[in-house]
């Protein structure tokens, strides 16, 4: 009988980054960043489970209710990668706000296109 | 007839000048500038190896649209990543990295000055610490001459996205490398 493994939380941490031919560090590889990423889910689904968005703010609480998640979340992904999602979670978090507050008061949603879809001014003659 | 007006307002008054001369190294250490790129159409795309999601997204967003516009147009397009950080993203780096995404993706890096220079060309927020945000995530989209033709948003699909690239060349009235 063989187990099924299935969370991140039985896998080995990904190995430390190797040097490149010129001797740079090789960036994650897909395999690392995918690991990284169910790491960062799992610990953001134990955060919406306990009503936290600001898990930077809210230390202590997130500490308690999702430390392992945490663990986790740092063992398989760089550092500056947590904070930058933890960050991004609370940015999200609020722009969704900020859009459900305008559409509760009648705004009209807009295609984000950039600008050079559309020309703002006649064409110029040739 | 909005694709028609934008290719022909891209040389008008007013427009913003996006792109322009620069020389850079390849993920084989070989010298790339501005006139290699002339030719074919360039999907030009800037971010850093070690980017945590945005970039590895629209690499494969970009290998979409490359292979549809392949089956229909042929190999008329390059598509490019420019890195912003060169402090880390040495021409080895860029090499191991982009394997993962498309053969033909070409990665430029280069000095500090040298990335500098090509960000600001393209009007690309560019910052040395190496942990910041990638201050852009579209996509820009040149003609072989070399000019601005339309910048795709992280909001478009491949789908759409390779739409607006087949259609541009459908409208290309000069020359076209196919090789």
């Amino acid at each position: 009988m063989g187990w099924l493994s299935s969370s991140p939380a039985v896998d080995a941490a990904p190995a430390a980054p190797k040097a490149s031919a010129d001797g740079a560090f090789e960036a994650p590889d897909r395999n690392a960043r995918a690991h990284c990423w169910e790491a960062r889910d799992a610990y953001f689904h134990c955060l919406d489970r306990n009503a936290i968005i600001d898990s930077v703010k809210a230390a202590s609480l997130a500490e308690e209710r999702c430390g392992k998640e945490d663990v986790q979340f740092k063992t398989n992904c760089a550092s500056s990668w947590v904070q930058y999602f933890k960050k991004r979670r609370v940015v999200e978090y609020q722009r969704d706000q900020t859009l459900k507050k305008l559409e509760a008061e009648g705004a009209q949603k807009m295609d984000g296109a950039l600008p050079g879809g559309a020309p703002a001014s006649p064409p110029a003659a040739r | 007839m909005a694709r028609k007006r934008i290719a022909e307002t891209t040389k008008g008054i007013g427009r913003p000048k996006v792109g322009g001369q620069f020389e850079l190294i390849d993920q084989n250490g070989q010298r790339f500038t501005d006139e290699d790129m002339k030719g074919k159409y360039a999907l030009v795309y800037f971010g850093f190896t070690h980017c945590p999601d945005i970039c590895p997204e629209e690499l494969d967003k970009m290998a979409g649209m490359i292979d549809i516009v392949q089956k229909t147009n042929g190999n008329v397009v390059r598509p490019i990543f420019i890195i912003c950080d060169p402090a880390r993203d040495t021409p080895a780096v860029m090499k191991t990295y982009l394997k993962e995404f498309h053969p033909a993706l070409i990665g430029l890096t280069g000095t500090w000055e040298q990335v500098k220079s090509v960000c600001k060309a393209y009007r690309v927020y560019f910052s040395t610490p190496p942990d910041v945000q990638p201050g852009q995530d579209y996509l820009v989209d040149h003609n072989p001459d070399g000019d601005f033709v339309e910048a795709i948003g992280r909001n478009f699909t491949v789908e759409r996205a390779a739409r607006v690239i087949n259609e541009h060349i459908g409208d290309w009235r000069g020359k076209l490398d196919k090789e």
